[in-house]
């Protein structure tokens, strides 16, 4: 399963992820062409800051995910084989379900022509995603394992986060 | 139940009845557990699995028949699920568990769904024909009448052609609420001025509150359109070859009217039980417990048929939105393949766009902190933008919400909803715009952030 870890302490709120990930999701692909001739590319991470304090947060791409349950079109999938959740923009009616009940509030609107939720698609014709691939500081990192119960390789900061094995908002399912 | 020419088949495990939401991600869950047993769908519907909400896409011209189904067309063969179209069920005899086809089939049952939806409310209005006869509007709704309902994909292929084949230029729905604007949204993409009559002082006033109705119905009258508020049709007056033409509200006012849709509300379609002598206990809605099972053995209920737990209210209630639909079959199938999960409840939401304005409402959004002491509401408003966002907190904890203009990022609130998170320190930028991730007490803000992720 595919997987990007964020590691707020890392992040100095560079936004080049953003921008990266502008330019990913553009036609032309170019940075100069992308911010001078195209209008309002979409940024599907997204650098949240006060203060010092920063992090880039995009699709969790969740196990259970909550926008596929509510997409009233099909249009958002999951993968079972990667894990990757996606949303298919021609299927997509732009009723904004998944925006609804997105926790991580990382969906967004795109009211241009297509007229489709924008998120996340991993940069699945990309060995590692363009936000990781170029964030300066590594406070972005990737995993691609087959195991999906197991991020204890890649992940070990347990410890210093106590939101993160905390049964606290896991209060739904007894699964 | 073994009449001659009824053909019986007995080796049937689970049997799903209705094809929407619920039904379809119960199958799917049961097929993830169990890969060998035959899984039945029934539905009454002549189509596979359109998607209900999307109807009024289709009215619009939004969107393409063939791109109204929610899965592909692959779906079923992929998961070994015999679908059988256009087939209702007559009864259920819990005992025998086996349930009797109006194809005259008797079918045996293991496990069984009841995930059949909800049917259209309709008024008691008289409708009176050229020669003063009186009949029931219950019976009076049909494909040519110019009287509709819109909750089937017939409905709105009827309605469709209706519109074309008459030119219509103007229409009324009786129903303010999310059915009904749900409904004048396609109608007013599609240029039909309306006249949209609301039974209370104002539209959408189950979910959303004054500001919001008012931001709707600025919008709803720039197009020429008129709502009329604290007001119902009384009767409805038919011509020669028996087609809508007239209707008096209850003030005495007559209005012209070619096309009328009845979207006043849906109620959970508790009739497939009515012969089950009890055992399938129903009130408004389906009784279950936490594990979908209905109060008969081996029967199980989830959708819009059934009555849920709601977590903000505490009570039992007929909450009616495709994600619940969903969380609750894949629930059922999970409890019908042997695998104990509980279901905790949710909450009311619903996310609609009027003619470019999309709003969200979820929870108890409507109540307000002037009126009820242990409320507090925050809110954003600015009028020329038609922006409105209102975060309704109860005990520092979010309950309810209205975002209208500027959804974005709307279901970090449902998370705070549903996680109930205490809010305390931050309630002075919650109902801001930029209001995000960051912002949230620490310990769920690292658990969304460097946490493995969050079940909802």
């Amino acid at each position: 399963m595919k997987k990007i870890y964020i590691k707020e302490e890392y992040c100095i709120g560079c936004r080049l992820c953003e921008i990266y990930c502008q330019v990913k999701h553009s036609k032309s692909k170019k940075i100069l062409k992308a911010f001078r001739e195209e209008q309002d590319i979409i940024s599907r991470v997204l650098v949240e800051e006060i203060g010092h304090n920063s992090f880039a947060i995009q699709c969790r791409h969740c196990v259970d995910a909550p926008c596929v349950d509510a997409c009233i079109s099909g249009a958002m999938t999951k993968n079972e084989n990667t894990g990757v959740v996606n949303c298919d923009e021609n299927k997509c009616v732009g009723c904004w379900s998944c925006i609804m009940v997105c926790p991580y509030g990382v969906i967004k609107r795109d009211i241009s022509a297509k007229r489709a939720a924008s998120k996340c698609d991993f940069c699945e014709d990309e060995k590692i995603p363009v936000c990781v691939k170029n964030c300066p500081n590594e406070a972005l990192k990737f995993s691609d394992t087959d195991d999906s119960d197991s991020n204890a390789e890649n992940y070990t900061d347990a410890d210093n986060n106590p939101g993160a094995d905390s049964d606290n908002y896991n209060e739904v399912d007894a699964e | 139940m073994k009449n001659v020419g009824i053909s019986c088949s007995r080796n049937s495990d689970y049997v799903i009845i209705g094809n929407s939401a619920a039904g379809v991600a119960a199958a799917e869950s049961i097929r993830k557990i169990d890969k060998k047993s035959k899984i039945i769908i029934l539905t009454a519907e002549k189509y596979s699995n359109y998607s209900k909400p999307l109807i009024t896409y289709f009215l619009s011209g939004k969107l393409d028949l063939e791109k109204i189904y929610f899965k592909d067309s692959g779906f079923y063969e992929k998961n070994d699920i015999d679908l059988r179209l256009d087939t209702r069920v007559l009864s259920i005899d819990p005992s025998g568990r086996t349930l009797v086809t109006d194809k005259n089939e008797v079918i045996a049952y293991y496990k069984l769904l009841i995930a059949g939806g909800g049917k259209p409310v309709i008024p008691e209005i008289k409708v009176i024909d050229c020669n003063g006869n009186t009949e029931a509007l219950k019976n009076t709704i049909c494909e040519t009448g110019g009287i509709f309902t819109l909750t089937t994909l017939d409905d709105a292929i009827n309605l469709k052609k209706y519109i074309d084949g008459n030119k219509i230029k103007e229409a009324s729905i009786l129903g303010g609420g999310l059915i009904g604007l749900k409904a004048a949204e396609a109608f007013l993409e599609l240029g039909i001025k309306l006249n949209i009559i609301e039974f209370s002082g104002r539209v959408l006033s189950a979910s959303f509150d004054k500001t919001a109705s008012e931001i709707i119905t600025s919008r709803i009258e720039e197009t020429g359109s008129s709502i009329l508020t604290n007001s119902t049709i009384d009767e409805i007056y038919t011509d020669e070859s028996g087609r809508l033409f007239k209707y008096r509200l209850k003030n005495g006012k007559q209005l012209s009217c070619n096309l009328l849709v009845v979207a006043v509300g849906v109620f959970p379609d508790v009739s497939i039980i009515e012969g089950c002598a009890g055992k399938v206990k129903a009130d408004k809605g389906i009784v279950v417990d936490q594990f979908m099972k209905t109060t008969a053995d081996n029967i199980y209920a989830a959708g819009d048929v059934i009555k849920s737990f709601d977590m903000l209210t505490g009570e039992n209630r007929s909450i009616a939105i495709w994600p619940l639909a969903v969380r609750q079959g894949v629930i059922a199938g999970k409890n019908m393949a042997g695998i104990p999960v509980s279901y905790s409840g949710g909450f009311f939401m619903n996310s609609v766009e009027i003619l470019g304005i999309p709003v969200i409402s979820m929870g108890l959004s409507n109540a307000d902190g002037n009126e009820i002491e242990e409320i507090e509401t925050f809110k954003v408003y600015n009028l020329q933008k038609r922006i409105y966002r209102k975060i309704v907190i109860r005990n520092n904890k979010v309950i309810g919400a209205i975002l209208a203009g500027a959804i974005e990022r709307a279901g970090i609130y449902v998370g705070l909803i549903s996680n109930k998170i205490d809010i305390s320190d931050i309630k002075d930028n919650i109902a801001k715009e930029d209001f995000g991730i960051i912002q949230l007490p620490e310990g769920y803000r690292k658990h969304l952030v460097v946490g493995d992720g969050i079940e909802v």
